[in-house]
Parts: structure tokens; sequence; C-alpha cells
């Protein structure tokens, strides 16, 4: 890991308004944050707290109200930051008439790699993530977890420097969870700069070099995920306040 | 561009995948087959010829521009409420050329069905059946010509003083508006002059033509007589008129002297031989018609009309699908749809703001600016001239092409473009 930043957020604040621009919510409040490049850093939080608000603004899909956003030292909007990331939803949104290969040359394409390339590569990551047996067939009737790692692999496709992984094992079962995570600790280990959410505190401890605990749009907790002391989810449970405000067993689950 | 290509055979192979490219390609030309046994003519060719044009063609591009357009508007927006459009933002696209490629391959598609209705439409016409150039006098714009009457009504001294307090935009556009159904009154043994711009080729072909449609005063029918005489450069051509006014006449000329056909413009002049004076509108009533290809090549250009159409309807669509979410977007295209349709008739019914109340007034206003916006819309459908065997001119089809294929769309989609960041959902 070295010292450049990846991710810069400074002040970043973001409020929803309704039809008449009267503020409703604020979502992200005051939040500075910095990723350095090689670290695995999580955002971790309860629903609504911000994660994915915050997600959308380091990705570009949003603009702050307020502050600064910063990837690899350009907007997030900018084609040579977008050129460098790649990105896997909270759901597997996918094209359900293209099958796995196709929607991973399409995504091939669009990251601008040529046809070669794009079968080249695609052909390494239906490997990898052990879907070359069903290479051809249509996504739509793929199971949960096939869809997750079909997604996972068009996330990987443009070779990105960056990650951002919204809840990465959604929905996987234990074995598929398991391989997401070594596959995570594998990429990290390469070099790769990795940004993700997650509900379940032990995915971040396993895999998080550093977390940041967002409630209510504020950034309450940030640290090594050794130096908190504790499990994360006693110091988690500290920070967010009590189990009335956090659906305990949804993060536990 | 590998980008663009992308996006664009994605959005074919949904097309495709989907069976809706199936399904609209069967449901035209059935309706193509279909439509010339479901409508009866007046008994004429010629009539029967129009409605087969009119309800299948006509019907097609229908079924198409409503379908195309609810596709455009999902294009955007429905990508982004099923949440893959932020996957194709987050790449390194420019936002403009995901717009592009959603638009170059609905019309794409709309093409290939059009292509299929035209091609039975061909099927069962006679190719090289004579089509002409139809020919208006060359006069100053109605929009000159108000300038010039408001001009001389201002400086009138008899006007009264709370006429000339009249705004101007209005009265330009009512003196306009009558500029186009200005009456020219031809006396007895009078003569009146008109000049046309023609091609060297037609005005050297025979077949020449002019279509006259006089009145009265008393807007009753009554004998109209007369002597038609034509100059293009040396040559000369002439025709007798002897008819009733209301209806349309079509006076053949014969040539009369051979001459040299240099200067490409035609003096047309009309000697009224005939008892009573008899009026006509220049701009409407006169035209003269000049040979031109055949219908095969005259329904290749009413296609590229069609498909221009199509093209501004599904840049429309697209547009609004990136502003809006997909049922509004859709919502606000079928009511601009209605209104381009229904706006004309609305101001041709209803001209004159002046004479109405303040809240007509607002009404009209609206409703003209919304006929303006939409007039790149209505204006465009070239079948009445299709099935009347009237030349679609080819600078016509170009100039339509390149705004309503080329320069509308880029300008939408670089709306497209900057609002499509802007409408994300958490």
């Amino acid at each position: 890991m070295n010292e450049e930043i990846v991710i810069s957020l400074k002040g970043v604040r973001k409020t929803f308004r309704d039809f008449w621009l009267r503020p409703t919510v604020n979502a992200v409040d005051g939040l500075d944050l910095s990723v350095r490049r090689g670290e695995v850093f999580g955002l971790l939080g309860p629903n609504g707290s911000g994660k994915s608000t915050t997600i959308k603004m380091i990705l570009g899909l949003l603009d702050p109200t307020a502050g600064e956003v910063l990837m690899f030292g350009r907007s997030p909007r900018s084609l040579s930051a977008r050129a460098r990331l790649g990105y896997l939803p909270e759901l597997s949104y996918m094209h359900p008439f293209l099958t796995a290969r196709e929607t991973l040359m399409y995504y091939a394409g669009l990251c601008g790699l040529s046809r070669n390339e794009g079968a080249k590569r695609t052909a390494e990551l239906l490997a990898m993530v052990k879907l070359e047996d069903v290479a051809n067939r249509a996504v739509g009737g793929f199971s949960k977890g096939m869809a997750r790692r079909v997604a996972l692999a068009s996330a990987l496709v443009g070779r990105p420097e960056l990650l951002v992984l919204d809840e990465p094992t959604s929905g996987l079962d234990p074995v598929s969870t398991k391989e997401v995570k070594m596959l995570v600790k594998a990429l990290a280990a390469n070099g790769m700069t990795i940004l993700m959410t997650s509900h379940l505190l032990a995915d971040a401890e396993d895999v998080c070099d550093r977390v940041m605990i967002l409630n209510h749009g504020k950034a309450v907790a940030e640290g090594r995920v050794a130096e908190l002391g504790g499990s994360l989810e006693d110091f988690f449970l500290a920070k967010v306040g009590s189990a009335d405000e956090f659906v305990l067993a949804d993060f536990l689950s | 561009m590998n980008s663009f290509w992308r996006i664009f055979s994605l959005e074919l192979t949904a097309a495709v995948r989907s069976k809706s490219l199936l399904l609209l390609l069967i449901a035209s030309v059935a309706w193509m087959v279909a439509a010339p046994f479901l409508f009866v003519g007046d008994g004429t060719v010629e009539g029967s010829r129009a409605l087969a044009v009119h309800y299948s063609l006509g019907g097609v591009a229908a079924l198409l521009a409503v379908s195309l357009l609810a596709s455009a508007t999902g294009s955007i927006a429905g990508e982004r409420s099923a949440k893959r459009l932020q996957l194709t933002l987050v790449r390194p696209v420019h936002y403009i050329v995901v717009a592009l490629a959603k638009m170059a391959a609905l019309v794409s598609l709309g093409a290939l069905v059009l292509a299929a209705a035209t091609a039975v439409e061909a099927c069962r016409s006679d190719l090289s059946r004579p089509c002409r150039h139809v020919l208006s006098p060359i006069l100053p714009t109605p929009r000159e010509e108000a300038v010039m009457a408001y001009e001389a009504f201002m400086s009138n001294p008899d006007t009264p003083a709370a006429a000339k307090r009249a705004k101007k935009q209005v009265v330009l556009r009512l003196l306009a508006q009558r500029a186009l159904d200005r009456y020219e009154t031809i006396g007895t043994n009078s003569v009146a002059k008109w000049n046309f711009k023609v091609e060297e080729a037609s005005a050297q072909a025979d077949g020449l033509a002019v279509r006259l449609r006089f009145t009265n005063a008393y807007d009753i029918r009554q004998d109209v007589r007369g002597e038609l005489l034509l100059r293009i450069g040396g040559s000369l051509w002439s025709g007798s008129v002897s008819n009733i006014t209301q209806a349309v006449v079509e006076v053949p000329l014969v040539r009369i002297r051979e001459g040299t056909v240099c200067c490409g413009t035609a003096e047309l002049t009309f000697r009224n031989i005939g008892g009573s004076a008899v009026m006509l509108r220049p701009r409407r009533d006169v035209n003269l018609l000049s040979p031109a290809d055949g219908f095969g090549w005259n329904l290749i250009r009413a296609y590229v009309e069609l498909v221009a159409m199509l093209s501004i309807l599904v840049a429309f669509g697209v547009f609004l699908g990136a502003g809006l979410g997909r049922p509004v977007a859709l919502f606000t295209a079928i009511v601009a749809l209605i209104v381009s349709e229904m706006s004309p008739s609305v101001i041709e019914q209803y001209p004159d703001e002046l004479e109405t109340d303040r809240l007509d007034a607002i009404g009209l206003y609206i409703t003209r600016a919304a006929a303006e916006a939409t007039h790149p819309i209505s204006s465009l459908v070239p079948l009445e001239k299709l099935s009347e065997d009237a030349c679609i001119e080819r600078r016509e089809v170009l100039r339509t092409a390149t705004a309503n294929m080329v320069f509308a769309p880029l300008i939408l989609a670089l709306l497209a473009a900057l609002a499509m960041p802007r409408k994300v959902e958490v």
C-alpha cells in the first residue's frame, strides 16, 4: 500500500429535495474520507446511513450538494477516472436476454477493449468465476448467486485499478460468500484498491484494512480494523446506538 | 465508436430477442396487405390509390411512431428504473454516445420495418408511373408580404390610432396568414402573370401542364374561359381553359414555338376571355406541373421522409426519457404527438386571437407555441404528395433528412447527455 489517495471526499454533503426544492433528507452530512492505493476500505452502517448515496457520489452518479469528491485526483465523471473504475452494485442488474459471455463482451466494449481483447478477457473472467459451462446461457435464467458472479466479472472486465463493491456478498450462499471474500483478498494482494460496503460485519472484519462507520449521514468512527478494539460488532453497536436504531438480526444474519 | 456499436447492437439484440421486432414486422406487413381490402375508395383509380397509400403506409407510419416513441422513452428511463443505466454510466463512455447509440438503434429498427412496408407498397404499384413536379409561383414569402402591408397600414393617416396600438407581432402573423389566402381578381379581358422557377430538363420535356382553381366573389359556380401562355426562354406553350369555378382544372400545355430554354424561369400568363371576373389565390390555386421521375423514386423519397419523421420522434423520446421517469416521459411524448397533429388545425380554425377573449388568447398562444415547436413532426408526412403522384423534391428530402436525422438528434442527444447523470435513482 502506498500513500497515493485514490478516493477523496472533503466536506461532502448531499441533501435530497422534493419537487418544490424543499430539503427532505440530509443523506450525507459533512463527510471526509480518503482511500489510499492498494487499500481495502469498508463503508459500514445501518440502512439509511448514507452508504449508497456516498458510493453514488464517488461513482459520479450523483452530484454532492456541497464539498468535493475526487477519484484519482479528478472528477468522478471524467473519462480517465471512469476508465480505471470497476463497480459491482448491490443487486445484479443484468440484461436478462444476454448470455453471460455477451454480457462480459458488452462491458468489455464499453471499457474500450477490442473484440479480440474482449473475448480473451471474457474467457479469463468466466474461468475465474467458474461460469464457463453456462457461458452461453441467458443470464435471465441464472440463480442469484450465478448472476452475482457475472456481475462481479463484469466489474473486473476493464482491469480496474479501483473496485467499488456495494454489498458484494449480498444474496450469496456461505460457500460463494467465502469465494468472493477470497477473491477480494486476492485482488487486494495484487494491488487493487477496493471500496466496499457491507451489512455483514464479519465480511468487513475478514477483508477490510480500514473501515468507516456511517450513521445518519455522518462518520461516527474510522480506523484500522485491528485498532478498533474487540469485535467489530460490539464496536459498531456502541457507535451506531441501541439495537432499536439498527435491526440487529438483519446484519447478524 | 466501439462503445457506440456495443450499445447500438445491445438495443437491436433486445428488440430481436424480445420478439418486438418480429411482432412489428408481422403487424406492419399484415396491415399493408389487408388495408386496401378494408377501405373502399370513391370508384376512381386515383381515389383507390390515395386510400391505399394513406391508410396502409400511413397506418404503418402511425404504428411505428407510437411504438418507437414508447420504446424511445423507455430506452434510458427504463434502463434507469431497472438500475442498469448506472452500470453503463460508470464506464468510460461519453453520455452523448449512449443517447446517440440508442437513438440510432431505434431508428434503424423503425427503418427496417418501414422498408418492409414500403416493399409491399412497391410490389403492388406500377413503379414507372410518372410523377410531376408541382411548382408554385415565385412570390414574396407571406411574412415579407405581411411586413409590406403592415408598413403601409402604419403609414396610412386614416388608420385609427387604436388599431395602430395593436401588437406588431400579432398583426404581422394575421397579415401573413391572410397573405396565404390573398385573392387576385382577374377581370374580363385582363391578364394575370406569374413566374415559376423550373429546371431546364423538366422544361424541355413534353407534358407540361397548369393546375388552376378559380372562384368568384359569391363563391358560386360560373363558367370560366381563358387562355394560358407559358414562356421559358425562347419557347412558348399554350393552353385554353374552359371550365367552371370551384373546380380544380388541369390544363395540358402544347408547345407552339421551339426555342432555347436557358434561364430556368417560366412566365405564365392567363387571359380571362369569359364574361365575368374570376378570382384565385396565387399561393394556393396556381401550379405549374412538369414531368418528374417515376413513382418508384418518389416512394423511396417518401420512405426517407418517413424515416426522418421517426428519427425526430425517437430523439425526442430518448431525450424525455433521459430527464424524466418512464411513465411521465411517455405521457409527455404522447401528448406532444397529439398536440403536434392537432394544433395546426386548431390554429386554422381560430386564427385571430385579436377577436377572442383573454382566456382564448392565452390558449391560442400556447397552441401556437406548441405548433411551432412540433412543426418538424407534423409537417413531415409525405403521403399526400405520394398519393397524388406529386414529386417529393430531392432538396426537400435532403433538407428534412439533414435537419431531422442529424442536427435535431445531435442537439437532443446533447441535452439527454446533460440530463442523464442528474437523474439517478438511489
